[in-house]
């Protein structure tokens, strides 16, 4: 259901993804994370190709963190804001934050790797079915990712969505 | 999540994994990240040059890299995918080509072989087109060698698929001087490395012609350039 992954660069952290869809609270949700009850990022799946793009955020979160180079305060916000194509943090967290209306959500925690976090906690605050994580492409909207990332015919010839999501992911900070 | 003193993370990782090359400029190494194979390219510090003029050159190279193989990405070109950057380090994780050779090793197989005319010809042909096409996108490589171009499925059987790699000293110009003399760099490295391959380049030449909008002006100043090289006459 739920996939939790090591980092290489990081081995003593991991990230666990969940997803849900059907949710209904989606707003209660928001307030929670925002009061810091949830210790997770709460990510729009519409806007996630695969749990691939999930943990280079993660990644990358985790240098800049490190380095001490984050951009916005926390290691959660930083995960958002790297899944975005701009550099422009207000519309990373509402073009892929959890928005009130929002009727799916990704949940991503990132721990320590000898810890076994429990998803009780998660689990009972959202209102929605939990689905394998494995299948976020079902909720995937296409159009608006080829939209908001201004994938090019020609790029979506040499490569897959999920390549040219990538490398903007990994690329924007000198672009 | 406190932050972890000593040595940097991502030279730890590097430690960790296979060294593939080790050039003047970087290292490359071979491994799995993030669950996908791949390279990583570490330009590391050059103790012979002035260590404030040595990091603004590094992360030039780097950057410049990074931001060519997206514009490769955009124009349909064939590149490999950037996974991941660090600054500090100037690493960059790139998707590795797994099966690709690269045209050096291909044409040197084929011409052993011997069956080589018609493969050959096929992708002269396609080297043609690419270039053809980077050039349109006023993008020079600056290092276009038969060691930069990969075959990403080790052949010209089916589709050619043609990666350009190396972009370190990539650019942005317009002027057909300068797609001159990258293709120029092309040609010397091309009969350098490839003895007897002068028709080869010839098609490929004609390739890039038919294939490129801007292209009889850059096939101009590369005649011009050419007249231009080491130990040629000046006269006239």
């Amino acid at each position: 259901m739920q996939l939790t992954q090591k980092l290489d660069l990081f081995p003593e952290y991991v990230v666990t993804q969940l997803l849900f869809k059907d949710v209904k609270n989606a707003a209660d949700l928001r307030k929670s994370a925002i009061a810091q009850e949830i210790s997770g990022a709460l990510i729009n799946p519409a806007m996630i190709v695969d749990p691939f793009q999930i943990l280079v955020a993660a990644n990358k979160a985790l240098h800049v963190q490190k380095v001490g180079k984050m951009k916005t305060r926390s290691l959660y916000s930083e995960i958002i804001f790297n899944l975005s194509p701009t550099n422009n943090i207000s519309e990373a967290f509402k073009k892929f934050g959890l928005s009130d209306g929002d009727g799916a959500v990704a949940v991503v925690l990132v721990h320590a790797a000898e810890e076994t976090r429990s998803t009780d906690d998660i689990l009972a605050k959202v209102d929605g079915q939990q689905i394998p994580v494995n299948q976020i492409s079902c909720l995937t909207d296409v159009a608006k990712i080829k939209k908001l990332f201004k994938i090019t015919p020609q790029e979506e010839h040499s490569g897959t969505l999920l390549d040219a999501v990538i490398c903007r992911m990994a690329i924007k900070d000198v672009l | 999540m406190a932050a972890v003193e000593g040595e940097s993370h991502v030279l730890q990782f590097l430690k960790r994994v296979e060294l593939l090359k080790q050039g003047a400029e970087a290292r490359v190494y071979r491994g799995e990240f993030l669950g996908k194979p791949a390279i990583m390219k570490e330009r590391f510090p050059k103790l012979y040059r002035h260590p404030v003029l040595d990091e603004k050159l590094t992360r030039r190279r780097t950057v410049q890299e990074v931001r060519s193989l997206l514009r490769c990405r955009k124009a349909g070109i064939s590149a490999p995918v950037v996974y991941f950057v660090d600054y500090t380090t100037h690493c960059i994780f790139l998707e590795d080509m797994v099966g690709s050779i690269t045209v050096r090793d291909y044409i040197n197989t084929a011409q052993v072989s011997q069956k080589d005319a018609p493969c050959l010809e096929v992708l002269a042909k396609k080297m043609g087109q690419i270039l053809g096409k980077m050039h349109d996108e006023d993008l020079i490589h600056g290092d276009l060698t038969t060691s930069n171009m990969l075959l990403r499925n080790g052949s010209v059987d089916r589709d050619v698929d043609l990666v350009l790699i190396d972009f370190g000293l990539s650019y942005i110009s317009a002027l057909p001087e300068d797609k001159g003399v990258d293709l120029y760099v092309l040609e010397k490295a091309f009969l350098s490395t490839h003895p007897n391959t002068e028709a080869m380049f010839e098609k490929l030449l004609k390739s890039y012609a038919a294939s490129s909008k801007k292209s009889s002006a850059v096939i101009k100043k590369l005649d011009e350039v050419r007249l231009r090289g080491r130990k040629r006459s000046m006269v006239g």
